[in-house]
C-alpha cells in the first residue's frame, strides 16, 4: 500500500495521540457508552486507528471542498465513527442535495412514463 | 399482400401491448388511502411548518431549518450553511443532514423506506425531510424537500420545496423522485418522541448517538421513551441507566442496569455499568459479583478496557473496606 505524505504524517501523529488517549481514559469512570453496546446492526468495531484516519481524511476533504476553515473542526467533531467512515469513503460521489431546477426534466418525465406504464414498479414495498 | 398482413398484425400487437400497459396503470391507485393507517386523518397539512426559501444550491440548509424549526429549534438556513453545506459539491450530504439535529438537542431518525411511514409521521404532526432525485441514476439531480401534508381524496403530497412554500405533488411523481433517491426520509425528534413506525434497534442507535452531546436530562427522556415502548430491549434500560448515572441518580441507575441484566444476562456492558454504579454506592462486593459473571474472553475494545478498569477499582475497594454498605440490597441478582 502506498501512503500519501499527509496520511503518513497523520499516522505518526495519531500513534502518539492514541498513546495519550490511553492515559487520559484511565482516569474516567468506567461506564460504557450506550453507543458501544448497540453494535449488532452496525459494522463490527471499526478500530481506533481507522476512526482516526477517517477523521483526518474527512477533515482534509472538507478543506479541499471549500468548507470554511473555522467550521471544519466542528463538523468533523459532530460525526460518529460510522458517519466519518461513510464520508471518508464516498464524500466525492455521495448524493448531495442542492437545487430543484429541472435541468434534465425530460429524463425524469421518461421515468414517470415508464412507471405509469408499469415497466418499472416503484409501489411494491421494499 | 403478405407484407400488409404482417404489418397489420404488428400494429395489432402494438395496440394490444399499449392497452394492456395502460390498463395496468389504471388498476393501481389511489395510493395514499392504501397506505394510511386505520384511524388516520384522510388529509393533513402541517401548515405551521416554517418555510425558508432556498438560496442557490442550498436546499439542504433550507429544508433542515424547516424541520428543525418545526420541532421548536430556533435557527435559519444561513446559520445551517456552515453546518451542512459543501461548496464544491454544491449541496449537502445525507450523513451530515442526519448528524445535524444532534447539535440542537434533537434526535434524527431515518424512516423505513415506505410511504406508510411518511404518512404516519405527518398524521402524528411531524414534517418529514425527504431526498428526491429528478435525474437518472447516471445523471442524478438531488434535492431535499419537506413533506408537510397529504390529501388522500386527491392522492397528493404537499411539500415545502426549494423556493415554493406550498408545492403539491401527485403521489406517483413524488414516489418516482423519492424512489430514485433510495427512499431516504428523515424526521427530527424532540427527546422523548419516537416515530409512529419505528424499529427498536434503529431508534436505540439514534438515541445512543444523541447521548454523546446531550444533557443527562435529554438523554433520560430519549431512553425513558424507549424503555416504555420496548420494555424487553436491554439497551433501552442501559441507556436510561446511564442517563440516570450521569444525572447523579445512582440508585435509579442501578435499578435500570439490573433490569437490563435480567433481560440479557450475557450483556457485559450492563453488568460493567451496574458494577461501576454499585462501587460508587459503597457496594464493591456486589459489584465484584457482577464482574465475575462477565465472560471476559469474548470482549472487545472498548468494552474490554472498561471492564478491566472497573475490576481494578472494585478490587482496590474490596481490599480497603471491611464490608459492603448495609443498604446494598438492591435488585442485583440478575441473570
Amino acid at each position: 500500500m502506498r501512503l500519501s505524505p499527509w496520511r503518513k504524517t497523520s499516522i505518526a501523529i495519531l500513534s502518539v495521540a492514541i498513546l495519550n488517549m490511553g492515559l487520559a481514559g484511565a482516569a474516567q469512570a468506567a461506564i460504557v457508552d450506550t453507543s458501544a453496546l448497540v453494535t449488532t446492526s452496525r459494522e463490527a468495531d471499526l478500530g481506533t486507528v481507522r476512526a482516526q484516519l477517517d477523521r483526518a481524511e474527512v477533515r482534509a476533504k472538507f478543506e479541499d471542498m471549500g468548507v470554511d476553515a473555522t467550521a471544519v473542526e466542528r463538523r468533523v467533531a459532530s460525526l460518529n465513527d460510522r458517519e466519518l467512515h461513510k464520508l471518508a469513503v464516498d464524500m466525492q460521489n455521495a448524493p448531495a442535495g442542492g437545487d430543484a431546477v429541472w435541468i434534465i426534466g425530460a429524463v425524469f418525465i421518461v421515468l414517470i412514463i415508464l412507471e405509469l406504464t408499469g415497466v418499472i414498479d416503484i409501489f411494491k414495498k421494499t | 399482400m403478405q407484407k400488409r398482413a404482417a404489418a397489420k398484425a404488428a400494429r395489432f400487437a402494438f395496440f394490444l401491448a399499449l392497452t394492456s400497459l395502460l390498463s395496468a396503470c389504471v388498476v393501481r391507485g389511489p395510493f395514499i388511502p392504501a397506505n394510511l393507517a386505520p384511524g388516520a386523518r384522510p388529509s393533513v397539512e402541517l401548515d405551521a411548518t416554517p418555510f425558508f426559501p432556498q438560496k442557490k444550491y442550498q436546499c439542504g440548509p433550507a429544508a433542515l431549518a424547516s424541520v428543525l424549526a418545526a420541532s421548536d429549534v430556533v435557527t435559519t438556513p444561513d446559520a445551517l450553511v456552515p453546518v451542512v453545506y459543501i461548496p464544491a459539491r454544491k449541496g449537502s450530504l445525507q450523513v451530515e443532514m442526519q448528524a445535524a439535529p444532534r447539535k440542537f438537542g434533537r434526535l434524527s431518525y431515518l424512516l423505513s423506506p415506505n410511504m406508510d411511514s411518511i404518512l404516519a409521521e405527518i398524521n402524528a404532526g411531524r414534517p418529514v425531510l425527504v431526498l428526491h432525485n429528478y435525474g437518472f441514476p447516471m445523471m442524478p439531480r438531488w434535492h431535499y424537500a419537506v413533506v408537510i401534508g397529504y390529501d388522500s381524496a386527491r392522492d397528493r403530497f404537499i411539500l415545502r420545496s426549494g423556493t415554493k412554500q406550498r408545492d403539491e405533488w401527485r403521489v406517483r411523481t413524488f414516489m418516482v423522485a423519492w424512489h430514485q433517491a433510495h427512499r431516504w426520509a428523515m424526521v427530527v425528534l424532540r427527546p422523548g418522541e419516537i416515530p409512529v413506525i419505528a424499529d427498536a434497534r434503529l431508534y436505540l442507535e439514534a438515541a445512543a448517538d444523541f447521548e454523546h452531546g446531550a444533557t443527562p436530562e435529554d438523554a433520560l427522556l430519549a431512553f425513558d421513551a424507549a424503555v416504555k415502548r420496548w420494555p424487553t430491549e436491554a439497551v433501552a434500560w442501559i441507556g436510561r441507566g446511564t442517563a440516570q448515572y450521569r444525572a447523579g441518580n445512582l440508585s435509579a441507575a442501578a435499578f435500570d442496569y439490573a433490569a437490563a441484566v435480567r433481560i440479557d444476562g450475557s450483556n457485559a456492558g450492563a453488568r460493567n455499568n451496574l458494577a461501576q454504579t454499585l462501587l460508587e454506592q459503597g457496594c464493591p462486593r456486589h459489584a465484584r459479583e457482577q464482574l465475575m459473571s462477565i465472560d471476559v474472553g469474548k470482549l472487545q475494545s472498548p468494552l474490554l478496557e472498561a471492564v478491566n478498569d472497573t475490576r481494578q477499582q472494585v478490587d482496590a475497594a474490596v481490599a480497603q473496606t471491611a464490608d459492603d454498605n448495609p443498604a446494598c440490597a438492591i435488585p442485583v441478582s440478575g441473570s
